[in-house]
């Protein structure tokens, strides 16, 4: 009772929705629109309107901590720079460019020649080059992981996915297995590691049996099962199951990186063709729409033409009275207006009608800090936050919540719970400095 | 393009689902309160009715009075919305406040502990201290420091007892014509016995077996330990409460009572069963310490919390001059329940790291002290052993 390991809860899965259905290849959207923002950084265009670009052209370079570059996504002209809306809730800049449906590739995009020769530097500077970001929702720049210097041993695939409703890593797993064994294969040698795990959930038995199939000429790489629990795709909930070790702030501490399945399949495009980071897979999903499906699609491309693809939305959804999601729907962010753009980090957009209904006040049962994966307490957060009270906040470790939201949702009164947490961790913040 | 609602996520909630959420919760807690309203109704009524005792009409009157307890209630929480509260000035604003606010379940758990012909306008009385003191004037539900059942129950049990004693006492008709009830209920007894047996204390009243079914004076519904179980399984499969809330306390109330019987000459197993099947110890257990806004909220603050109260209970009751010692004790770790979540809660963030030793050292080291001091008062090993030893140390 004392010493529970956090196991994380059962979530419905709705995963049913979408999964049935096929990844569907759409790649000629006539306009996309490349953010000036990744992670929290802006970028700095180096290219100006007017200008034609060629798929794979860098566009624009973050600078700083986690430089790298940014690339366009279809060929065309640059026509403006507009602010469009972003998967964090916000309108950031954005470049427009217009699809001359030519596909005209960059120069830079060839079949790399002799791959067994590349080195450890060659490999981490691929990533560098090519704005490859982690692609489960961190955005996190995927080389500063490589270029740890710590002795990394494993390399861990987080193919788990276990946000309810999202599908589009199952597709993407499921149509490219090989290319996730091969990125994996790259990974290992870019982190001089000498193990690969791949985690996935206990129920999708379709990608443990292709997986099995084809890790007969792959040595050295393992799969790994986790139960049907959220948060079972917490980078730590996985490192702490597969290793049995734990970490304070980063994963190298104990010789361990984790990945998202889709950077590797990614990553094995970048090593062997020089393609960069253009495009992603999207699931677009939710009651409110006609036929979810899973996208492969350019970033860049506006959701609402996806949406068109999926049939649009179900008949008499009154859209005040719905959410439009970015991200899964445990983290993800409401956005006002269906004009979404796609940008590295999304990986889902969930259109679901709001449920409505009495919401009394806390009761204070507690179940919010039985569930809670960093052993925090909630409800005490919240009070502190309330009182302002920054040394208490600092006291409760509030700076150790990962966002997954599983407080609010288990929350019988309905309470914004995780919002108080993450607004304690702001106060905390602008406290610190 | 369309607008959409914002809002925050997650943006799946179990509250939305059909199945969960407070106010199912409360219902499924009202549940898990029926077996003992049935039991107190058979307890004062049927099993009366069928000695040929009392008329048909008398029979009912248990069920009469949970009923009153529970009505009154509302109705005084919600006079104390119409005067209070502007959105509840209409009907339907009324209707919103009543619903979120759970007024049934202080009345009814009020009603099941007093004793049978408690006079109603005392029941009333109670009422009105629970919801209206204990609880809206706190800021109504979820803001109550004290559970307002236990605080109503005080005001009785220290204000009012006399007119209670004079309506009939603890006991119903039929145990009116026992002679060999000693005190008002088992518990008193305790008081003024000279050794500690079986014959003395549990003899008077039967065997233990109507212990365990609850057939001996004392509240309506509180006496009944094997019913309980009931509830106690179905709160649990609900999730309404934590399994473990009640097995620990009854279990440390359990542990400590056998050490005292120990001390006192008399390992027998009966002493410990008949102290948790006394004085409403399960019911307490199931009702009262598992009520969710009185209590620390964290699982460790929870058990820590528990641990006290199993302590102080042993402590007043083997000790101190109130035979019933679990009401009290919850009312006073009620007042602690604030700064042992505060701390328990810092101890859980730490995950038993170094900061939190200091906390965690405080609070088990307070919590053994009372727990060496009750035990050893209760037992006579404070007069025959710990007395002599401080006099030759000095005789401070």
């Amino acid at each position: 009772m004392i010493f529970q390991k956090t196991k994380g809860i059962h979530i419905e899965g709705r995963k049913g929705m979408s999964k049935n259905n096929p990844l569907v290849e759409y790649f000629d959207p006539e306009f996309v629109y490349i953010h000036l923002l990744q992670g929290n950084c802006p970028l700095k265009p180096v290219v100006e309107v007017g200008d034609i670009v060629k798929v794979g052209q860098v566009v624009a370079v973050r600078e700083g901590f986690g430089a790298m570059s940014i690339h366009a996504s279809i060929s065309g002209e640059v026509t403006a720079v507009k602010k469009v809306w972003h998967s964090s809730g916000k309108m950031v800049n954005a470049l427009e460019i217009k699809n001359d449906f030519k596909n005209i590739l960059d120069e830079s995009i060839k079949p790399t020649k002799d791959i067994e020769s590349l080195s450890r530097q060659d490999l981490i500077e691929m990533m560098k080059n090519a704005g490859l970001s982690g692609l489960g929702g961190a955005g996190f720049p995927t080389y500063i992981k490589y270029q740890t210097k710590e002795t990394i041993d494993t390399v861990i695939i987080n193919a788990v996915e276990c946000e309810p409703y999202l599908t589009c890593d199952y597709h993407f797993i499921l149509t490219y297995p090989e290319k996730l064994l091969k990125g994996l294969t790259y990974m290992m040698k870019a982190a001089d590691a000498e193990k690969g795990v791949i985690v996935y959930k206990n129920y999708n038995v379709k990608i443990k049996k292709v997986l099995t199939e084809l890790l007969k000429d792959y040595k050295n790489i393992e799969l790994f099962e986790v139960k049907d629990v959220y948060p079972a795709g917490w980078e730590k909930y996985i490192i702490e199951r597969v290793t049995g070790k734990t970490y304070q702030n980063l994963p190298s501490e104990i010789g361990v990186i984790e990945n998202n399945s889709t950077t590797a399949i990614i990553y094995s495009d970048i090593v062997e063709h020089n393609i960069p980071l253009i495009s992603r897979p999207i699931t677009i999903t939710g009651e409110g729409i006609k036929n979810p499906t899973n996208f492969y699609c350019p970033i860049g491309t506006k959701v609402s033409e996806l949406v068109e693809k999926c049939g649009g939305y179900v008949e008499g959804l009154d859209t005040k009275k719905a959410n439009y999601i970015a991200g899964g729907p445990m983290t993800g962010n409401a956005i006002f207006i269906d004009d979404l753009i796609i940008n590295d980090t999304l990986g889902a957009v969930i259109i679901k009608p709001i449920i409505e209904g009495l919401h009394p006040e806390c009761l204070g049962c507690g179940k919010c800090a039985e569930v809670c994966p960093a052993y925090l307490t909630p409800t005490e957060i919240r009070d502190a936050f309330k009182n302002k009270d920054v040394d208490l906040i600092k006291q409760l470790n509030a700076n150790k919540c990962v966002q997954c939201g599983l407080c609010s949702y288990v929350c019988p009164s309905h309470i914004e719970i995780t919002d108080y947490v993450v607004r304690a961790k702001g106060l905390l913040r602008k406290g610190a400095k | 393009m369309a607008r959409f609602a914002g809002g925050k996520g997650p943006f799946l909630r179990l509250a939305d689902q059909k199945d969960h959420g407070t106010g199912i919760m409360m219902r499924d807690f009202l549940i898990g309160l029926l077996p003992v309203i049935l039991f107190a109704w058979y307890k004062n009524g049927i099993a009366v009715y069928a000695q040929g005792n009392i008329s048909f009409i008398e029979m009912l009157w248990p069920l009469f009075f949970v009923i009153i307890g529970g009505l009154s209630s509302v109705f005084m929480e919600a006079i104390f919305f119409y005067f209070t509260d502007k959105e509840a000035k209409t009907l339907k604003g009324l209707m919103k406040r009543i619903k979120t606010s759970y007024g049934l379940i202080p009345g009814i758990i009020l009603a099941l502990m007093l004793p049978v012909y408690t006079p109603i306008w005392v029941l009333m009385f109670g009422c009105f201290v629970a919801n209206i003191i204990g609880k809206m004037l706190f800021g109504g539900f979820g803001y109550n420091i004290f559970n307002p059942a236990l605080l109503g129950y005080a005001a009785i049990k220290f204000g009012l007892m006399g007119v209670v004693n004079a309506a009939g006492g603890y006991f119903n008709v039929n145990e009116l014509l026992i002679d060999s009830y000693a005190g008002a209920t088992p518990l008193t007894t305790l008081q003024f016995v000279d050794t500690l047996s079986y014959a003395n204390v549990v003899a008077p009243y039967g065997n233990l077996w109507d212990f365990f079914f609850g057939m001996t004076p004392g509240g309506m519904g509180e006496t009944g330990f094997a019913i309980m179980l009931l509830s106690y399984v179905w709160l649990s499969a609900r999730k309404v409460v934590r399994w473990q809330t009640p097995l620990l306390y009854v279990g440390a109330v359990f542990g400590l009572s056998w050490l005292v019987g120990i001390l006192n000459g008399d390992s027998g197993i009966w002493f410990p069963l008949y102290s948790i099947f006394t004085g409403g110890v399960m019911f307490g257990a199931i009702f009262m310490i598992t009520e969710p806004v009185t209590t620390p909220k964290n699982p460790l603050g929870k058990t820590v919390f528990i641990l006290f109260l199993a302590v102080l209970t042993i402590l007043f009751r083997f000790v101190g001059s109130l035979p019933e010692g679990v009401g009290t004790s919850i009312i006073v770790m009620n007042i602690f329940a604030l700064p042992i979540d505060k701390y328990t809660a810092i101890i859980r963030a730490h995950r038993w790291k170094k900061p939190a030793y200091m906390q965690m050292g405080v609070l088990f080291g307070i919590l053994l002290i009372i727990a060496v001091y009750a035990v050893l008062k209760a037992g006579n090993v404070y007069s025959a052993l710990i007395l002599p030893l401080m006099q030759i140390g000095g005789g401070f």
